[in-house]
């Protein structure tokens, strides 16, 4: 399976453990990963609040590089996932399709509308297929207990995105299952991060992301794992900040989904960007009966 | 011939915050037709079960807005729900009171603080009184007028949206989806004079506390999409007043920082949605980061094909070029 490979920002730069985790993965499952260095980026959401028509320009740009390759393109980042899909639904819009039409024109490019746009997590559960996954596995994740985040645009809305259902979703569920893991099934799962407010009035956003990860825990999760690093940003990296809010430690670990993945598959911690977590991921190692952890 | 039943067994919220220590789950097992709407079952209840169960309703055909509640955790109106589906897919039909809003009696919420937030943003027309409108004959708008708000009238005030939103759970300083969106209809109507004053006044603290995380637009029973409305609101407001607090003026550092390399540059976002003392006070959380992930020093490498992203800014972002 060949794909174009859109990173987004976070994986090349901050949350890179996630390029890391996902290309051990793609390579182990048979995913080519094509690359494009004039990608820009999704968005975020932010050029969406400040000029939607630009947003969707950006994003048919991306789109269009991907048509011309004759690809279509792959995402590791829900938030990326969202602003390009939500670029096709707003393309078909005739005002705006003629604006960003005559943009695209003025650097010499075309865009069918037509570039499809998968989340890693739907080629892995979609058209890979969990029981293909759980075929793979060499170092079944026996009793640890995963809770999903699946980060609001992979999934809202729904009839925009095309997303599975976007109050009751289970892909990410089964693919814990197939991992040997056990899913851990909380209200916060499909609820937001907080991320969007982080830099905007950060005691709320922390005080969002701390009732998730409590939620997670309170349902018993050793650790919680998410296809979004905006999310992952909101959990781990600033988790710090949400135990301040709530009072108490949280102590959660949260994988990003191909690490998770690339865990049961046989990746070193290491192979994985596991060091560069904010909250150690020790805890939840120990529980899948140890994986080498460099010092 | 009766229609099939199904088995339907309730848990449905209990509490009286006069007499009861703490809340409880009352069960209940009935039988009926899968096609039951959740509020017909807890009537069935109330009539032949338990005349103590408290539960607010009127017109039971989605229109007046009273029944909303929590089925198996999902903000919904009890008269639009029907018990087949919910028994389908989780066994059981948990009922609870609304999110977000302090509960009086079992399934009752109290109403003021959705209702407080509403008037927050004046919900009638302000006209000018300079140039009244004519009592005399209809004021006239053009199909393309009306369009811009064609989904916000149908909104029935049932605070399903309110109950939804994680921003409205985790401040108190924002109005919630629901007033932003009526707040949209008003800001658009051709025949309101306060456009400006509206947008300037809900901008501090209110508006860009809106998270887009979309639960509100999958959570409304109308079809109103606040999510979108707000989202609408927060590019007129921009139009309207420019970068006046941290939400409006991180979504403005955004644009101009992808202008630049066609890729987020970390670093200098921080400075530019929030000044040198932004930095100065990020400084202990990120060293904290860098010492982990050193890359957030790093400038990124400007992407291939940057002068057509420039481009397409200079198109469809003139107010921006320089």
């Amino acid at each position: 399976m060949r794909l174009a490979y859109y990173p987004g920002c976070v994986a090349q730069e901050s949350g890179k453990e996630l390029d890391l985790a996902t290309r051990w993965v793609a390579k182990k499952v048979g995913i080519e990963l094509v690359e494009f260095p004039n990608f820009s980026c999704c968005g975020s959401g932010f050029i969406d609040e400040a000029n939607p028509t630009l947003n969707v320009a950006l994003n048919a740009r991306n789109l269009a590089i991907a048509e011309k390759a004759g690809l279509d393109v792959l995402t590791v980042c829900s938030t990326c996932q969202g602003m390009l899909a939500l670029a096709n639904s707003r393309y078909t819009e005739p005002k705006i399709r003629e604006r960003v039409e005559g943009a695209l024109a003025q650097i010499g490019m075309t865009y069918s509308g037509r570039t499809h746009v998968t989340h890693l997590l739907q080629v892995l559960t979609d058209e890979i297929g969990a029981e293909a996954i759980r075929r793979q596995v060499v170092r079944p994740l026996t009793g640890l207990k995963v809770g999903a985040f699946y980060g609001c645009h992979l999934l809202r809305p729904a009839d925009r995105l095309r997303s599975e259902s976007a109050e009751e979703p289970h892909s990410f569920e089964d693919l814990i299952s197939a991992l040997g893991a056990t899913p851990v099934f909380y209200r916060g799962r499909v609820m937001c991060c907080g991320f969007p407010i982080l830099f905007v009035k950060e005691p709320t956003a922390n005080r969002i992301a701390a009732r998730q990860i409590e939620d997670a825990k309170s349902h018993g999760a050793d650790a919680m794992a998410t296809p979004c690093p905006l999310c992952h940003i909101s959990l781990d990296a600033y988790q710090n900040k949400a135990e301040h809010e709530l009072g108490h430690a949280l102590d959660m670990p949260v994988f990003h989904l191909p690490q998770l993945v690339g865990l049961a598959l046989g990746a070193t911690a290491e192979e994985l960007g596991l060091p560069r977590h904010l909250v150690s991921t020790d805890s939840a190692l120990r529980k899948i009966g140890g994986v080498a952890v460099p010092a | 011939m009766a229609a099939a039943t199904i088995d339907a067994p309730f848990e449905v919220y209990r509490f009286d915050p006069a007499k009861d220590p703490s809340p409880r789950y009352q069960r209940y097992s009935l039988s009926l037709p899968p096609h039951t709407p959740v509020l017909t079952a807890l009537l069935k209840i109330r009539a032949e079960l338990d005349p103590s169960l408290t539960l607010r309703y009127s017109c039971r055909s989605a229109i007046c807005g009273s029944c909303a509640m929590l089925v198996n955790s999902k903000s919904r109106l009890a008269c639009q729900t029907q018990i087949g589906p919910e028994i389908a897919r989780h066994g059981r039909i948990v009922v609870d009171p609304m999110r977000n809003l302090p509960v009086l009696r079992d399934l009752v919420t109290e109403m003021r603080p959705f209702w407080s937030n509403y008037r927050r943003i004046e919900p009638h027309l302000i006209v000018d009184p300079e140039r009244p409108m004519p009592v005399d004959k209809p004021t006239t708008m053009t199909p393309e007028q009306v369009a811009r708000f064609e989904e916000t009238p149908r909104c029935i005030a049932c605070a399903a949206c309110y109950s939804a939103c994680p921003a409205v759970e985790a401040d108190p300083a924002f109005p919630g989806p629901m007033a932003l969106a009526k707040l949209y209809r008003f800001v658009v109507d051709p025949r309101d004079a306060a456009t400006k004053q509206r947008l300037v006044k809900i901008q501090p603290g209110g508006l860009w506390l809106c998270l887009r995380c979309h639960l509100c637009t999958e959570a409304c029973p109308k079809g109103v999409r606040p999510s979108e409305r707000i989202m609408d609101l927060k590019e007129l407001a921009l139009q309207a007043q420019g970068a006046t607090e941290a939400g409006s003026r991180h979504a403005l550092a955004f644009k101009d920082n992808i202008r630049e390399r066609g890729i987020l540059n970390e670093l200098r976002l921080v400075r530019q949605t929030s000044g040198y003392g932004g930095i100065l006070a990020q400084l202990p959380q990120g060293i904290r980061l860098v010492r982990k992930k050193p890359e957030i020093r790093k400038t990124p490498k400007e992407i291939q094909g940057r002068e057509e992203v420039e481009k397409l800014y200079e198109i469809l972002d003139p107010e921006e070029h320089s």
